[in-house]
């Protein structure tokens, strides 16, 4: 009796212990592998650079980077590429759109607009550093139609909008094959419906395809805007070097600047916090997003 | 439920900053054994600097047979980078490349000292200065680099100047330049300053013409008066130069590698101010111009009483790290990689105006012979006595100032403030 009653206190803290056992090695792996490494870097941003490396400077770091113009200006391209995400976003669903309603020649443009996606940024940057030079094949089409020449990756006010656009060239089939999927789903007895009654194009986008897409939507809205916060870096390397004037910055850019060109790792690592902090705050709007759409179900 | 939400988001954002390029210490020491000894360049990958890196090797190997040296060609774009990272976890090579100039000076500190290894060839070379820090050298100079001004003596030709007799002041010079344009269409300078590296060469290649003798003499040792009419004449012609279309179109978006290189050789452009070694020089020129149609000209005399010279400094050399096993082993490994005839051998093939100024250079052109002639007379160039932080900031700069977003006054006093703060 006593032996049993042991056996099965045993039982029970066995079963209570197996969770945790399980899922040890993974918790290990990202404890180990990354937010270890993540508090270092933390801990060494409040150290300085050259002379004082290694010794605690408290806020320093991050007092220079609030006094630090360039900083502010890679963080508020951040914003300017906040901005322009409904524009990432309503290209390909626009242009997926057109392939589901079998535009003429759509089974073209379903290969064709993917074709981008394949490429490298930087085979993409340095084929559109070519295409966009000032004496380049661009400005001369514009000059054969009596445009004036346009320096699109000299003008500091334009800079950085070439860039974006040359990155949603490059990536927008992926958004695409995500909005071709969710067509997929799309109830065709709505369209029927819609069409039967006489609806125009405009009005059955507005009334019938954006509402039954909205979880598509969403999720290329999150993976769109992580694509364009994480993955500019090489783009902008080939395309500006972060110039002109500084005005195609990104943090990213920044950090890899200040780490490797002007030999500031601290200085790297306490942009890498803020820049870790904002996609904090970007992650959990994510998340609230997603799980108001998970919601609506 | 919020608490997994906050942990999923605190893991999404921890997964896609932990990448990003925050060093650390990790305190342990190099493994290297004194028999081996590791070289970091991005210079040795090259077909061009095979011969060198043969003849440094066999010379080292005669007289330390049994160490092995082993060359890592690092990529160039991420060379600082890569070493930055070695040193901060105490993995830095033994002996290394550097440019000259900020660089090795913001890094003097993992770096040993050379100055007892190579009292020898202090005179045989030239160039030290862009590897010295506070009276210490630290790494032993390779190559020379330098901004002479090279023009094209066919559109000279074709706009009835004289290709032997290039303007000696800098009114001859832009009047020299309307008639090339008028004639040629080609504009005087090619430009190139998508990187913010041409403003450096201009910097360089004009100062000598607008600063007087005592004021470029004062700059070099850091005394840099900000407050000069003729530091603020060089930043007032940058923009001048713009404003008046004396460069190219579209300098902005252009970039000085490599592109600018081709509107010069192409007749496109009458001048660059370029460099002396390695790239964007005499040789490469030489593949597209005929080198006798290639002329080097000293900068046009701005300023009254100034003596324009040829502004070069120390261009490439290796260095030792502090922490080697054994410093004298890794310093005669340096004196090896400089020795005149690894020297002689890196000049025939890859096109380099070497530190070794015993070398006669005669056979590769009027242009390398005019540089040569020149290297004793010049000095150290003006943006290498600058920090890497104010040149970066004098990047931006130049640029504001050719799009005319920010004034002459403006960019100097940031320049004083940056150069003050170091």
């Amino acid at each position: 009796m006593k032996r049993r009653a042991r056996t099965a206190a045993g039982t029970v803290r066995a079963e209570r212990l197996a969770p945790y056992v399980l899922v040890a090695p993974a918790v290990l792996i990202i404890v180990a592998l990354r937010l270890w490494p993540l508090a270092l870097g933390v801990n060494f941003s409040f150290t300085g650079d050259g002379e004082f490396n290694g010794t605690f400077v408290g806020p320093g770091n991050y007092l220079e980077l609030a006094g630090d113009p360039l900083f502010h200006l890679s963080l508020r391209n951040v914003g300017l590429l906040v901005l322009l995400l409904p524009l990432a976003v309503a290209i390909p669903g626009l242009l997926a759109t057109f392939i589901y309603l079998r535009v003429p020649g759509h089974r073209v443009y379903r290969s064709v607009y993917f074709f981008p996606a394949v490429l490298s940024p930087v085979i993409v940057g340095a084929i559109f550093n070519l295409m966009l030079g000032y004496e380049g094949p661009l400005n001369s089409a514009l000059a054969a139609i009596g445009a004036g020449p346009v320096d699109w990756l000299g003008d500091p006010g334009i800079a950085m909008f070439t860039v974006v656009g040359v990155h949603i060239w490059a990536t927008f089939g992926m958004a695409l094959v995500v909005f071709l999927a969710g067509f997929s789903t799309l109830d065709a007895s709505l369209l029927d419906a819609a069409r039967v009654d006489g609806a125009s194009l405009r009005r059955t986008i507005w009334h019938v395809i954006i509402p039954s897409l909205t979880r598509t939507i969403q999720f290329v809205f999150v993976t769109t805007m992580i694509g364009m916060l994480t993955s500019m870096f090489g783009l902008l390397f080939v395309m500006t070097s972060g110039g002109p004037e500084g005005s195609t910055y990104l943090p990213e850019y920044y950090i890899w600047h200040q780490q490797g060109q002007m030999n500031r790792p601290a200085l790297a690592s306490a942009a890498s916090t803020v820049l870790f902090v904002v996609m904090l705050v970007v992650g959990l709007l994510q998340i609230t997003l997603l799980r108001r759409a998970g919601r609506q179900d | 439920m919020k608490h997994r939400a906050l942990w999923s988001a605190l893991m999404v954002a921890a997964l896609a900053v932990a990448g990003c390029g925050s060093a650390t210490r990790t305190g342990s020491p190099s493994g290297d054994s004194q028999r081996k000894l590791v070289v970091w360049d991005w210079k040795s990958g090259e077909p061009a600097a095979a011969a060198y890196v043969e003849k440094a090797k066999a010379d080292f190997a005669q007289r330390h047979p049994g160490v092995t040296v082993e060359f890592v060609a690092q990529p160039y774009d991420q060379y600082y980078t890569l070493l930055g990272t070695a040193s901060q976890s105490d993995k830095a090579p033994d002996v290394m490349l550097f440019n000259g100039g900020g660089q090795i000076r913001d890094r003097a500190g993992t770096l040993l000292p050379l100055d007892r290894y190579v009292a020898e060839d202090r005179s045989r070379l030239a160039g030290w200065e862009a590897f010295s820090e506070d009276g210490k050298v630290y790494a032993a100079p390779v190559t020379l680099q330098g901004h002479p001004i090279y023009y094209n003596k066919t559109l000279y030709e074709a706009a009835g100047l004289d290709p032997a007799d290039p303007p000696k002041t800098w009114n001859e010079f832009v009047s020299g330049c309307a008639a090339i344009k008028k004639t040629t269409g080609a504009a005087c300078f090619a430009l190139g300053n998508k990187e913010g590296f041409g403003i450096q060469f201009f910097l360089s290649g004009l100062g000598s013409g607008i600063l007087t003798p005592r004021e470029y003499d004062d700059w070099i040792a850091g005394k840099r008066d900000w407050t000069s009419p003729h530091v603020r004449r060089i930043f007032e012609l940058w923009k001048d130069a713009g404003d008046k279309g004396l460069n190219n179109r579209g300098a902005n978006s252009t970039a000085m590698f490599t592109d600018i290189f081709t509107v010069f050789e192409t007749g496109k452009a009458a001048h660059i101010i370029g460099l002396m070694s390695d790239i964007g020089h005499w040789k490469d020129f030489g593949e597209f111009l005929p080198p006798e149609k290639i002329g080097v000209m000293r900068a046009p005399v701005v300023t009254d009483g100034a003596t324009p010279s040829l502004p070069y400094d120390g261009g490439i050399g290796y260095a030792v790290a502090k922490g080697t096993k054994d410093p004298a082993l890794a310093a005669d490994l340096v004196r090896a990689l400089t020795s005149t005839d690894a020297l002689t051998a890196f000049y025939a093939e890859a096109g380099a105006i070497t530190s070794d100024t015993t070398i006669d250079v005669s056979r590769a052109g009027p242009a390398a012979t005019a540089i040569a002639s020149e290297i004793r007379t010049g000095r150290p160039a003006l943006h290498v006595a600058l920090s890497s932080k104010t040149l970066d900031l004098m990047g931006r700069l130049s640029q504001q100032l050719l799009s005319g977003s920010a004034t002459v006054d403006e960019a100097v006093e940031q320049l004083a403030a940056s150069d003050r703060t170091g």
